[in-house]
């Protein structure tokens, strides 16, 4: 398990982390939102080591990351970052090495993701001559290479398109069945909605919101909606704080018990539910507060 | 994971950038050609003197006429020429005319086809002379031994008044060999080293670089990797300047110490790399875009061009406190030491110092250079100043 506890950094007078933590149990994708400059990169560096903190401690399995295991990660910075003028294929099986492997391992390994990731017939070329997209895919072939034990990605799915994003997301789901934990930040809520076991929300170096995905939903959702297929308006009746949304009542602050008695006296209750919040939904609600 | 001792991996991980370096830098394409342009250059430089002095290319003349035979015998007697005797005098201008000597004498008339060297002439003159006195006294009833003593006498001996070697020119041309090369072969892996920080850094992979590497790794394998580089083009050209000399027969002609000379400039060369090297490292990593890189090895450039220029002058002013000083002086002593042993003998009191100074002066570059490098290494944005580069936590 990968765990960041109580990190606070200070650029100068301007605080970038406020006691920021989050963990990852193994096989599990955490996703990490925030507005712009909330903090995930900084968060995500400190991690990694690139970045020293103020205080506060990044945990695996228990005890201080060190160098050793932090070798065993994988990483995608935020600004991408590869050789312009070294081949596809050798830079990938470069950093396979760097990450400890042997030669033979490294190229095999390569291979292997070359493949998976759609780029094998690109493998010569200078990675200068190849496209954004393609060039986000040989990063995260660099951050896989080497099988890492923990995956640590920021904003991994920028640039991509719609077929790179199955891909890249087929490639995370696949690592985190193995049981790697992963964390990986974006601000395409609908993936990490799609993707993700839990999510961290941090807004000014704060953690606002955090926890699973079904559980966020099921703490955000206060908001009973009823459809009732009867002749006359039942604002004035139903309990609480009631609005509509169509031909729908959406009711805050009230007793769904008593709701669905006024509901079911006044005609057929088509529809009762609580409405389950979208995690953009969740984000806006506590970004706002 | 194997696994392995921790230093062995640290020396893994600074042997594998090393590697890349070498890959990328001196297995270029680039690279090898200027290299066997360099080492081309090397060996003719070397085989110059030889070419000059005519080597081993006899100069091919012709004769024809009565005298033919002395003056064939007082040719070979100097030596040097290839002598053809022809039928008649009309063959031998022919041959002039042909290409097939250079110059011809038949009957008292010298053929020539435009211009003749002095040399050639001066001697065809006096062999020419020769044979008609040999001519004369034979006519006047002398024996061919007699015309052999009376003709016999003693060469000039030379007595050298002046102090210094008398082919110190040969001196002169190794030292100026030796300043330029040692100028290269620093100023090509500096600039090297420094673009390669520059464009880790501009290109952020350094960022992902320092999660599996230490900063001193990834410099150290910079500068290991490209001084391997350089020492490899270093090691050829000298290996061929000398291979070279040695086959043309020069180096026994070679002064004293020019030898010496070329061969120490090796290790000259490893002391002011480890100097020079690191600091680029260092001073590299204070920017982050490659045009910024210019401005920050302005002082190492300054340096090793004024070393370099310096050993110009020293070239002709040996003897001098100047030459002397700056042989001593480190950073200069790296380039001019060298520089100097090929013109003149040096103590060795002079030497062992200038080892000392230089191997003091470069350990300290080393330990700068790794703390400027690690600690500005993962800093983005505007150029870093020295100063806080050196205030800044590592
Ligand atoms: N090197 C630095 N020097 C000064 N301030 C910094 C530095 N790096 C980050 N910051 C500040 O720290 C705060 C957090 O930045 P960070 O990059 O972590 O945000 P982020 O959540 O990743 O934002 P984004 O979504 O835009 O990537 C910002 O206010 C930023 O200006
Ligand atoms: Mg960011």
């Amino acid at each position: 398990m990968l765990e960041i506890k109580e990190l606070r950094k200070r650029f100068g007078d301007k605080v970038a982390l406020d006691g920021v933590s989050l963990s990852a149990q193994p096989g599990e994708v955490v996703g990490f939102v925030g507005a712009n400059g909330a903090g995930k990169t900084t968060t995500m560096r400190i991690a990694m080591g690139v970045l020293a903190s103020d205080s506060g401690e990044v945990l695996y399995q228990g005890s201080p990351l060190g160098a050793a295991q932090r070798n065993r990660f994988g990483y995608m910075p935020e600004e991408r970052g590869l050789y312009p003028k070294m081949k596809v294929a050798e830079q990938i099986a470069y950093f396979g090495e760097l990450h400890g492997m042997d030669r033979a391992a490294a190229k095999r390994a390569t291979g292997e993701l070359l493949e998976q990731l759609a780029l094998t017939d690109r493998a010569g070329d200078h990675v200068q001559d190849l496209s954004l997209g393609n060039q986000q895919r040989v990063q995260l072939a660099v951050s896989l290479v080497h099988d890492p034990e923990a995956m640590v990605l920021d904003e991994p799915f920028s640039g991509l398109d719609p077929i790179a994003v199955d891909v890249m997301g087929t490639a995370l789901k696949e690592r985190a069945a193995r049981g790697v934990p992963v964390i990986f930040s974006s601000h395409q809520l609908d993936l990490i909605e799609r993707l993700c076991d839990s999510v961290v929300i941090i807004a000014a170096g704060t953690v606002i919101a955090a926890g699973g995905v079904e559980e966020l939903k099921a703490r955000e959702t206060k908001r009973l909606r009823v459809r009732v297929d009867a002749p006359r308006d039942l604002i004035a009746d139903l309990p609480g704080t009631v609005t509509r949304d169509g031909d729908d009542y959406l009711v805050e602050d009230a007793d769904d018990q008593a709701v669905l008695h006024v509901a079911m006296s006044a005609g057929r209750v088509a529809h009762f539910a609580y409405d389950q919040p979208t995690i953009a939904e969740i984000f806006r609600e506590a970004v706002a507060q | 994971m194997s696994a392995r001792s921790p230093e062995s991996s640290r020396m893994r991980g600074l042997l594998l950038v090393a590697g890349r370096e070498i890959r990328v830098r001196g297995l270029s394409k680039s690279n090898l050609i200027s290299l066997a342009i360099t080492v081309v250059i090397a060996g003719v430089l070397a085989a110059l003197p030889t070419i000059l002095d005519g080597g081993d290319s006899d100069t091919e003349v012709g004769l024809a006429g009565a005298a033919a035979s002395t003056m064939e015998g007082q040719l070979e007697a100097i030596g040097g020429y290839e002598v053809t005797v022809f039928d008649s005098a009309a063959d031998a201008e022919q041959a002039v005319e042909d290409g097939d000597v250079e110059a011809a004498v038949a009957d008292g008339d010298l053929y020539v086809d435009g211009r003749v060297g002095t040399e050639l002439q001066t001697v065809l003159e006096s062999a020419w002379q020769a044979a008609a006195v040999h001519g004369n006294l034979s006519d006047a009833g002398l024996s061919d031994t007699e015309i052999q003593q009376a003709l016999t006498t003693r060469p000039l001996e030379t007595v050298n008044l002046s102090d210094s070697e008398s082919d110190s020119v040969i001196g002169y041309f190794t030292g100026l060999i030796i300043s330029i090369l040692m100028f290269m072969m620093l100023m090509m892996p500096v600039q090297y080293i420094a673009m390669g920080v520059v464009e880790e850094k501009s290109s952020r992979i350094v960022e992902i670089l320092l999660t599996s590497l230490k900063p001193w790794q990834l410099l150290g394998g910079k500068v290991v990797g490209l001084g391997a580089v350089a020492l490899v083009n270093l090691v050829a050209i000298v290996a061929v300047g000398l291979g070279v000399a040695a086959a043309t027969g020069l180096l026994p002609d070679l002064p004293e110490g020019t030898t010496s000379a070329a061969l120490s400039s090796i290790g000259w060369w490893l002391i002011a790399f480890a100097l020079f090297g690191t600091l680029a490292g260092g001073v590299g990593s204070l920017v982050s875009r490659q045009e910024d890189a210019g401005s920050v090895l302005t002082p190492l450039v300054m340096s090793l061009t004024l070393s370099y220029v310096g050993s110009i002058f020293l070239l002709n002013a040996p003897g001098t406190t100047f030459a002397q000083v700056l042989s001593i002086v480190p950073p200069f002593s790296a380039i001019a030491m060298p520089t100097r042993m090929a013109i003149e003998p040096v103590p060795f009191w002079e030497i062992a110092v200038a080892i000392a100074l230089l191997l003091a002066a470069a350990a300290g570059a080393l330990a700068l250079g790794a703390k400027l490098y690690s600690r500005s290494v993962l800093y983005t944005g505007s150029r870093l100043k020295l100063t806080e580069a050196l205030r800044r936590a590592a």
